[in-house]
């Protein structure tokens, strides 16, 4: 596991941080036995997915043998190829359209020499408090009535829009507020002068915007695509919502389609299939873990 | 970062811009500030504004996706003061709220101060404490409808080494709530941690020193100095687990189903299923306007104990 240090100006007044006194010991029971916590159940299911289905019939720890065939045949049982596919489409898209929206709204909102920026700026951090869960029904029947799309004419009507679509996948749920704000807190920070100067220079304004100011704010990109990736990788109401065909579900879905008659579960080959759906976003996060928890951390201190 | 600051053009004469050119320049940043901002604005106020307003204007009708449709004016809003699955839904995300914010928040706070200290092995502790978080829910849910699966999941092998009976867990009314509660606990505490460890991070070392050089204990030190600068980010980790637990869907919709009878139904599980199996989605709307309202409720009374933390 890589391990990120933290800036080393912590708070830290302990008088002597290295002697082994019996509070740091207590303190380093407790730390591990939760870290045990929050992994056993990991531990668990990638145990799981090896054992035969004679052997979860009863409770033990490992399994008589380490079944790969397991995770060939969870991806047999069920599309989940299609499904990882699907996922996958949904995450790239759906992050390459918040990149670019958000982080065009986060510049003009931190930069632009605009009238009402501060209401502008409240006016997406109040929406930022909008849940998903309390537009469902009103985001369906637009989505739904988009013209021009899945049959509909002009005014919306007589078609299915863009259910069962990529574009209803993908669009809807991507450049949420949050991230415009994110991408805005990073900007805020970045000097003036350095846009005068190329000013000065002759770049245009988009190119500002492009070539100077945005490469600055790397932490912030990598903190939003993370935050997206995930959240689009592990969406599950709204793919639930409006697709219809097994074409375009997504991995979610299919697991939870997998696991929906209690009777019949077959849990190894269920553990396989989310073993398989959960390890790229740790993966994932492993890697950018650095860059991610400085991103979140912005979010909620400087807000 | 910080090289990249330098810019490298600087030996090109500068034109010093007459009055003239800043106008048409401020012109021009303008247009372009509107136009980078146009895209996010049309987006949230389709995807976002629309539908909101949509919401409270659907509730007050009998909508469900057919061509006709009348005026209900408030019966939608009467009927649900009778439903007995709303009430229980109602019910049910108020006390998994009630429960799970305090607790959560008073844990991870715990742990991102012993994660504060000189200690080893933060970034092993701090993936360990984030991996729920970024694991799907969905596959949160299948793993724990596992470990508390009656016949030979882990919770009843745990609760067989002290020698105690199995329990149903899910399948039992008493145990299911509590449960998902525990679930939703153990998953939500990996973002509020590593937002009190930065907020930890920026509590004054000088502050601390000399309240540790003027003889205050840890505890002291903790409750007079490290828990008032914590009130903006407590406030922040407050409204977004207000927001969270309401929004709780999946893990319900996997693990129970509502079930056993009704002991587990939420609120977003019942509006999913009258606006998208019963089609009723003015009733549908109806109930998210109590939810809404519920939720600002619920940031009011945050908000006030906040003031009440800050002026004592």
């Amino acid at each position: 596991m890589t391990s990120a240090a933290l800036p080393s100006t912590g708070t830290t007044v302990s008088r002597r941080p290295s002697s082994l006194r019996p509070g740091r010991i207590a303190l380093y029971v407790v730390l591990i036995v939760g870290a045990l916590l929050m992994i056993v159940p990991f531990l668990w299911m990638l145990l799981t997915s090896f054992k035969s289905d004679l052997e979860v019939q009863q409770f033990n720890w490992l399994p008589g043998e380490l079944r790969w065939h397991n995770f060939v045949e969870a991806m047999q049982s069920a599309p989940f190829l299609r499904y990882f596919r699907n996922s996958l489409f949904i995450a790239v898209g759906e992050t390459a359209f918040t990149l670019v929206v958000c982080t065009m709204a986060g510049y003009a909102l931190a930069k632009a020499p605009i009238r009402g920026r501060k209401s502008l700026l409240n006016y997406f951090i109040v929406l930022l408090l909008v849940p998903f869960q309390i537009i469902l029904v009103p985001l369906f029947m637009i989505v739904k009535s988009i013209p021009l799309f899945g049959g509909n004419n002009i005014l919306g009507h007589g078609g299915i829009g863009w259910l069962n679509s990529w574009w209803g996948l993908i669009i809807p749920l991507g450049a949420a507020p949050l991230f415009t704000f994110l991408a805005r807190q990073f900007y805020v920070s970045l000097p003036d002068e350095l846009a005068q100067a190329a000013r000065v220079d002759g770049l245009s304004e988009f190119g500002i915007f492009l070539r100077i100011m945005t490469p600055l704010i790397k932490p912030a990109l990598i903190t939003i695509a993370v935050f997206q990736i995930e959240a689009a990788w592990n969406g599950f109401l709204w793919p639930l919502m409006i697709t219809t065909s097994d074409e375009m579900r997504p991995l979610q879905l299919g697991l939870a389609i997998f696991s929906q008659n209690p009777a019949e579960i077959q849990w190894p080959y269920l553990m396989a299939g989310t073993a398989l759906a959960t390890l790229p976003m740790i993966v994932l996060f492993v890697f950018a873990q650095k860059r991610f928890v400085e991103g979140m951390a912005n979010v909620g201190i400087k807000g | 970062m910080s090289t990249t600051l330098e810019r490298p053009a600087l030996d090109t004469p500068r034109k010093v811009p007459t009055a003239k050119d800043t106008g048409t320049l401020l012109k021009g940043q303008k247009r372009t500030g509107w136009a980078l901002l146009a895209p996010a604005l049309l987006h949230s106020a389709i995807f976002i504004v629309i539908p909101v307003v949509a919401v409270l204007v659907l509730s007050l009708t009998d909508y469900s996706f057919g061509d006709t449709w009348s005026w209900v004016g408030f019966g939608n809003y009467a009927d649900l003061a009778r439903d007995v699955d709303f009430l229980a839904s109602l019910w049910h995300t108020v006390l998994y709220a009630i429960v799970v914010i305090p607790i959560s928040m008073a844990i991870a706070l715990a742990v991102a101060v012993g994660l504060n200290q000189k200690i080893r092995g933060l970034g092993f502790f701090r993936t360990a404490f984030y991996i729920p978080t970024v694991t799907a829910t969905v596959a949160i849910a299948t793993i724990w409808l596992w470990i508390y699966n009656p016949g030979s999941g882990l919770a009843n092998g745990f609760l067989s080494l002290f020698g105690f009976a199995p329990n149903r867990w899910l399948a039992d009314p008493a145990t299911a709530l509590p449960s998902l509660m525990v679930v939703g606990i153990w998953q939500g505490l990996g973002t509020k941690i590593i937002i009190y460890l930065a907020a930890l991070q920026g509590v004054s070392r000088d502050l601390l020193e000399s309240a540790d050089l003027d003889g205050a204990s840890r505890w002291q030190r903790f409750v007079n100095v490290t828990w008032p600068s914590l009130g903006p980010v407590q406030f922040f980790v407050l409204i977004t687990s207000i927001v969270g637990t309401f929004q709780v869907f999946d893990l319900v919709y996997v693990m129970t189903r509502g079930g056993p009878g009704s002991d587990t139904r939420v609120l977003v599980l019942d509006i999913y299923q009258n606006a998208f199996q019963d089609l009723k989605l003015g009733y549908a709307s109806a109930e998210t306007v109590i939810m809404m309202i519920v939720i600002a409720a619920f940031i009011g009374v945050g908000r006030l104990l906040q003031r009440a933390d800050t002026n004592d």
